[in-house]
């Protein structure tokens, strides 16, 4: 069975924002790697190709018109919010420099 | 820089004129209230699906068109994936593996001839919402999620910021008069992010690169350009390795910062997005998209340059584009374009520009404006008339001849007239002759004076002139 390194494990772990414990970690070399060699399987199906990836059917994308519609307004955009602050909504200050 | 030769490549994004957004409808507009412009789609709610604006790829196709490109005919859109609050479905929808257009340029004029600025490629996405950061708390403004993108990518090939500014403003000069963006840097509808490295001169692989981000004009990508490149090299010259690393541009300290490091490449995990499907473009749809290209800056210069007009006029005249499409309208005419071109950047500009319109905010029809050009090379106008009427013949909706009588200018043309009144004024000022006869220069204004006296100005200026000159010499 595939198992991942512990630097890939972090690697991955970094990218999707979340913290992982020594053992987490441990845990995942082998849970990640059964993951990452399912989606290997991929390659395995008889005629594949990327194109396959895009849609697996013909199907043509249909073309809106450049129309305006209906928006929300401003206090239903906020509401769901968890966090606003006039007219905008607020969230933890993300640069760091 | 002496030992060491820059390279520069330059990211520019510019907001595509659309009336929606590229994947929803609501408005794509600028200056609205916060968080007033958008539907579930531009806030990422689970469930919702794009919808491809049909507009997008037209304007894409003009673009592509307009840069040399080549254009992709089966395209489909890539999610990039990233988390950051600006980006609430936390991936982007852009094009990774099949961009709009590829392999194009551009050509500038540089002060060492033309040269090619090459594009590898050119994408259509979405704008993310604009974040803007207060102390510890950033706030977000969703208007701008979705509005459609074009990005334009050159390869490496400028080696001086001249010719990233040149090429920047060639790049927006198109846009711009390709209606496909207004451009606008000061309002982020362009903004740029630029790669520069260096390497000994004679080194035949490229230095550390270095991307700037958040350049708000091309003057500071100039500024820019500069201090990275000064930078780099004190680094190598002390002897230090360059990394590779993100900066920004603050317009406070006019210097690049570091930026903290993002994801690249591969951890953006690109891969296609399956709620749209291939977008083939045919070419009945790109005939439909080019047919509305107005007539570009190059061919316009051409044709200024072939009825007269200096360089430092066509310039000016393109740098406006309202006076260059209004010049435009009398290609069919036979009007001198040089007096025409004088009398717009002049008179017709200050005016506008001092009481805030725009010539098509006047009263200025083309009638007027051909009779107006032809009573000034005629000299039935002088260019002193012209500034006393001008007023009236941008308000008022009458025509020349009727503002000529009712500010009583009557210029006298008839030359025997001009040389009677002249060969009075001579004979009733010989000490004045004879001074100008002595080299006195004062007295050919003094009897310029007169003349202008004895017909109470409405003699034309330029003809009395030469007449004057001539029956000096004759005396």
């Amino acid at each position: 069975m595939k198992k991942l390194s512990v630097e890939e494990v972090k690697h991955v772990a970094h990218l999707a924002r979340i913290q992982v414990s020594d053992e987490e970690i441990e845990s995942y070399r082998t849970r990640l790697g059964a993951l990452y060699e399912m989606v290997d399987g991929i390659h395995e199906i008889e005629g594949y190709s990327e194109e396959m990836m895009i849609t697996p059917v013909e199907e043509v994308c249909s073309l809106r018109k450049d129309e305006v519609g209906a928006m929300l307004d401003g206090a239903s955009v906020l509401s769901n919010a968890p966090k606003t602050n006039g007219k905008f909504i607020e969230v933890p200050v993300v640069i760091n420099e | 820089m002496t030992k060491y030769e820059a390279t520069i490549g330059i990211e520019v994004h510019v907001e595509v004129k659309t009336k929606s957004k590229i994947f929803s409808s609501s408005e794509n507009g600028y200056g609205k209230d916060a968080n007033s412009s958008c539907t579930v789609v531009d806030l990422g709610y689970p469930g919702t699906l794009p919808t491809l604006n049909e507009e997008v790829i037209l304007q894409g196709i003009r673009a592509v068109h307009l840069t040399h490109c080549t254009l992709t005919r089966k395209m489909h859109f890539d999610r990039k994936n990233y988390f950051y609050p600006d980006n609430p479905k936390n991936y982007q929808i852009t094009q990774n593996r099949t961009p709009i257009g590829q392999n194009g340029y551009l050509e500038i004029e540089t002060s060492e001839g033309p040269k090619k600025i090459e594009i590898l490629e050119m994408h259509l996405e979405e704008d993310t919402c604009k974040s803007s950061h207060k102390g510890r708390v950033s706030l977000l403004d969703f208007n701008r999620a979705g509005v459609p993108l074009i990005e334009i990518v050159s390869k490496p090939c400028m080696h001086t910021k001249e010719e990233a500014m040149l090429y920047l403003e060639k790049l927006k000069e198109t846009f711009f008069y390709g209606n496909i963006s207004d451009c606008k840097m000061e309002e982020g509808s362009m903004r740029c992010d630029v790669n520069v490295s260096i390497a000994p001169k004679e080194s035949k692989t490229l230095g550390v690169k270095c991307e700037i981000k958040n350049i708000g004009s091309i003057r500071n990508v100039g500024i820019a350009i500069e201090k990275e490149i000064a930078r780099q090299e004190e680094v190598l010259e002390q002897g230090q390795v360059l990394k590779e690393q993100t900066r920004r541009f603050d317009d406070q300290l006019n210097d690049t910062v570091l930026m903290r490091v993002k994801e690249t490449g591969n951890d953006y995990r690109y891969f296609p997005e399956p709620d749209i499907p291939f977008v083939f473009l045919e070419e009945e749809q790109i005939q439909e998209a080019l047919a509305t290209l107005p007539m570009m800056p190059d061919e316009r210069r051409i044709l200024y340059q072939k009825k007269g007009m200096s360089k430092l006029h066509i310039e000016k005249i393109l740098a406006n584009r309202s006076l260059s499409d209004y010049l435009n309208t009398f290609l069919d005419t036979n009007i001198n374009f040089v007096t025409a071109a004088n009398l717009l950047l002049g008179d017709i500009s200050s005016y506008l520009n001092k009481n805030f319109k725009k010539l098509e905010q006047t009263k200025l029809t083309r009638e007027k404006f051909i009779d107006l050009l032809q009573k000034l090379e005629e000299g039935a106008l002088s260019n002193k008339n012209v500034k006393e009427i001008l007023e009236d013949v941008l308000e008022k909706e009458i025509s020349i001849p009727e503002i000529m009588k009712e500010k009583k200018i009557q210029n006298i043309t008839d030359v025997s007239f001009v040389e009677e009144i002249i060969q009075k004024v001579l004979d009733e000022n010989t000490q004045s002759v004879l001074d100008y006869k002595e080299g006195k220069d004062r007295a050919l204004k003094y009897l310029m004076g007169q003349v202008m006296k004895e017909t109470k100005g409405a003699v034309n200026p330029k003809i009395a002139n030469e007449k004057l000159v001539e029956y000096l010499q004759k005396r």
